[in-house]
């Protein structure tokens, strides 16, 4: 069973770049986290482009972060790519800052999680 | 891929956790000055608090927090431990499992009772009202170590730490710990990602980051270690002194001086700018915490249905390469037949090493019964040790399993029935504290638990009077003391005058009864009036594969367990017709009663003219069993009889043969029983 759904874009034509907006759910921590994998994965294996777009309200943790470093990894290897429609904000950027990850931030992780934006 | 639901995750650790807390309280009980076992119940409290909270659990967590908040007084020496803070937080963990079982249930009321029990234990301990203060949920073990008495010296830390996979499913929340490393002083914390694997390898409940930090703080070394308290002994933590203390009396810019010395991103850990006065400072924070940790990482949880499945692919192969024997047996192909004995080894080897997996040691079960003895000496007002002997011993997980429940039943009633009230005991010239013994050992191809007291024992002319007034007996029937102590296994009987909480009710020992019938095990009860009873349950290793000896009845074929086969013998035509009507052998100058398997299961064929006797045994009590032929040992694995069958006595369960053939398993207890009774019988008519 699904435990929650997601809304994926309409498939666009073949020859055109693939490039979907996946919208994630409201709940981005380790309890839903499994779920969230799966959505990506089958995400990422029919589509060449994913934008990932996180609710400012969205609720994360720990686990989501990570999991989104892993599924830029799965990217990077598989051609694909992933990006975030609206750079990180909320709870997302308070993770990011209070886990390390803008300590000494390299510039392509700039580019993703803050679309180059410098956080104070 | 498919990963496990990290709720029920949460719901397994939480209960490990929680039976690891009450071993602690129940240990702290007998000392309460057990500083070890103190810090134990509060972290087991603190982890329990932080990962309900963690995964949904809130009126888990909020419950927990007050019985956290006692403990950390108690930890904190503001109250001593007493037998009563100790038995309102035990009471306190049977509800914490409730809550986690129903989440969402009405759970206040009892909250509230047991909260209260709580606070009024702290406050007859000496403590404040702690318990009662509405707090946070959240942890908050910011270092509450008192400030220097001289102005404070800074020190830069350098340091590198992980915590194990499983600790965010565990309820771990390692930005809890960042942010209090924060609260020390000035913090550069830098995540490394480098162990973060692709999407499709990840496990997403499993932690993959490494920490590296550089700290300046006035506080002492301590104060980091009060930080990780909860996670000291399965965390990796490296630190060193990389900043001489300097005191800011000496008017310097200490503070700004540390965090000018950058970590190094390149070579984070390996380079650290220790000057050689400072060397034997920077050493590993625990070496202690790496050993457990290169030893946790040697166990792997597997789910036990998993383990289910596997034996049962097991007992397949077992079946599978019994068909390729006989195939080889009669092909006369020397390869193949070379190939089959290699396959036979090899499953006879797969088949002992599942066995070995499947094993469990008996400690688990046991371990429950110090909380029940401990609840019961309350309940009943007497003073009862439990002494358990042999908690090593290891036995098929899903034989513990089906034993929890008829061992509650025996423990109970030797708590309420078997052991007198103080007073009596003293009177009887015996020590105030009733005692009661849980043993388990080995002993050919089962286990012996036995559960003995030191009390009153079993009063035969009551039972019999009770057995007569209840028509399970005739008056005045002729009964040996074992068929006499056997009827308190007896449907709706019970000797005891007052139906108390715990037994009295009749309900119990029949069920003990039937559960370990089920387990093909027997019961065996010594009683001595005034010394006390002695109940002994001797179950089967394993309930999955046998060693069986197959033997053929008529067209049939039937497999007799091997550990209770004592000898063979030949019957002779003359012995045959001789013993007609007695259905006795003569062994070694004892009658061993015996019963020909071609009569009690109306066969309708005639005898072979050399038919066999297996004499079977279980413990003391043997019976011969007159079979056609007996064609060897046979590994058995044992299936199940279907629903239709249950309720025949004279089978356990069935197998398949190397042919396809079914052959079903005698009940070895059953039989034994009916020899038995069918030679009291034949005795009594003279």
């Amino acid at each position: 069973m699904r435990p929650t759904p997601f809304c994926l874009g309409v498939p666009l034509p073949s020859n055109t770049p693939v490039s979907l907006p996946l919208s994630l759910p409201g709940q981005l921590t380790i309890r839903t986290i499994a779920a969230i994998q799966e959505e990506l994965l089958s995400a990422l294996a029919g589509n060449g482009s994913i934008i990932l777009d996180i609710p400012e309200d969205a609720q994360a943790d720990l686990s989501f972060v990570q999991l989104i470093e892993a599924a830029r990894i799965y990217a990077g290897t598989a051609g694909k790519q992933l990006s975030l429609k609206q750079p990180a904000s909320g709870q997302v950027l308070e993770v990011l800052d209070r886990g390390g990850f803008l300590q000494d931030m390299a510039a392509e992780d700039q580019r993703f999680w803050l679309h180059e934006r410098t956080v104070q | 891929m498919s990963f496990p639901d990290p709720i029920a995750v949460f719901r397994t650790e939480a209960a490990e956790l929680l039976e690891q807390v009450e071993t602690g309280l129940l240990d702290l009980n007998h000392d309460l000055t057990d500083k070890e076992q103190v810090d134990a119940v509060f972290r087991g409290l603190h982890t329990l608090k932080g990962s309900g909270a963690m995964f949904g659990f809130e009126a888990l967590a909020a419950f927990t927090h007050h019985c956290e908040t006692a403990f950390d007084q108690v930890r904190k020496g503001i109250v001593p431990a007493t037998h009563d803070l100790v038995t309102a937080v035990l009471s306190a963990t049977d509800h914490m499992r409730a809550l986690i079982e129903v989440p969402n249930g009405d759970h206040d009321a009892v909250s509230e009772t047991l909260l209260a029990k709580l606070r009024a234990a702290v406050t007859a301990a000496g403590g404040g009202g702690a318990v009662a203060a509405p707090a946070a949920i959240a942890a908050s073990a910011a270092p509450n170590t008192p400030a220097a008495p001289a102005a404070p010296a800074t020190t830069t830390y350098k340091m590198r730490f992980s915590l194990p996979a499983n600790s965010m499913a565990n309820g771990t929340n390692p930005l809890g710990l960042l942010d209090e490393l924060r609260d020390l002083g000035e913090c550069r914390i830098k995540a490394d990602q480098s162990s973060i694997p692709s999407l499709d390898m990840l496990m997403p409940t499993d932690l993959y980051l490494t920490w590296d930090i550089v700290l300046t703080t006035e506080q002492p070394r301590s104060a980091i270690d009060d930080v990780f308290i909860f996670v000291m002994d399965e965390m990796q933590l490296d630190l060193e002194v990389v900043d001489v203390p300097s005191a800011p009396a000496a008017a310097q810019p200490a503070p700004a001086a540390a965090p000018a010395t950058p970590v190094a991103t390149a070579d984070p850990p390996a380079a650290p700018a220790v000057s050689s006065e400072h060397a034997p400072a920077a050493a590993k924070a625990n070496p202690v915490a790496d050993a457990k940790q290169a030893k946790s990482a040697e166990n792997v949880r597997v789910p036990a249905e998993r383990l289910d499945e596997l034996m049962d692919r097991v007992g397949e192969l077992v079946i599978a390469q019994s068909r390729l024997s006989q195939l080889a047996g009669v092909s006369g192909d020397l390869q193949l037949r070379a190939v089959s004995e290699d396959v036979e080894r090899l499953s006879g080897e797969l088949r002992d090493t599942m066995m070995v997996l499947r094993m469990v040691p008996v400690t688990h079960l046991f371990g429950r019964f110090r909380r029940l003895v401990h609840d019961l000496a309350i309940e009943t007002g007497k003073s009862i040790e439990l002494i358990t002997e042999g908690e090593t011993t290891e036995v098929d997980k899903s034989v513990i399993e089906r034993l929890a429940d008829p061992l509650v039943h025996l423990v109970r009633n030797s708590c309420d029935h078997g052991l007198e009230s103080a007073q009596e005991r003293v009177a009887a010239g015996k020590s105030e504290t009733g005692r009661i013994y849980l043993t388990a050992r080995q002993q050919a191809g089962e286990v012996i638990i036995t559960i003995k007291d030191d009390g009153r024992g079993i009063n035969r002319d009551r039972v019999r009077a009770k057995a007569e007034s209840s028509g399970l007996i005739t008056p005045n029937a002729n009964l040996t003391d074992q068929e006499l102590l056997q009827l308190i296994f007896q449907p709706g009987f019970s000797t005891a005058q007052q139906v108390t909480n715990l037994s009295g009710r009749g309900v119990g020992m029949d069920v003990v009864k039937r559960t370990i019938d089920a387990l093909r095990g027997t019961i065996n009860v010594v009683s001595h009036n005034g010394q006390g009873s002695e109940i002994s349950l001797a179950i089967p290793l394993t309930l999955a594969i046998i060693d069986g000896l197959l033997v053929r009845v008529g067209n049939g074929r039937y497999v007799i367990p091997l550990s209770a086969v004592e000898e063979c013998l030949e019957l002779s035509v003359d012995e045959d017709m001789r013993s007609r009507g007695r259905s006795f052998i003569s062994l070694r100058d004892s009658l061993v009663p015996f019963i020909r398997l071609r009569e009690l299961f109306h066969t309708g064929t005639a005898p072979d003219p050399f038919q066999k006797v297996v004499v079977i045994s279980t413990g003391s009590e043997r019976v011969g069993l007159v079979v056609d032929q007996i064609i060897g040992d046979h590994q058995t694995v044992i299936k199940g009889m279907s629903k239709l069958h249950h309720d025949v006595a004279t089978f356990s369960g069935a197998t398949i043969l190397g042919d396809g053939g079914v052959a079903l398993i005698l009940d070895v207890g059953h039989l034994v029983a009916e020899g038995q009774h069918q030679e009291a019988h034949l005795r009594a008519a003279g």
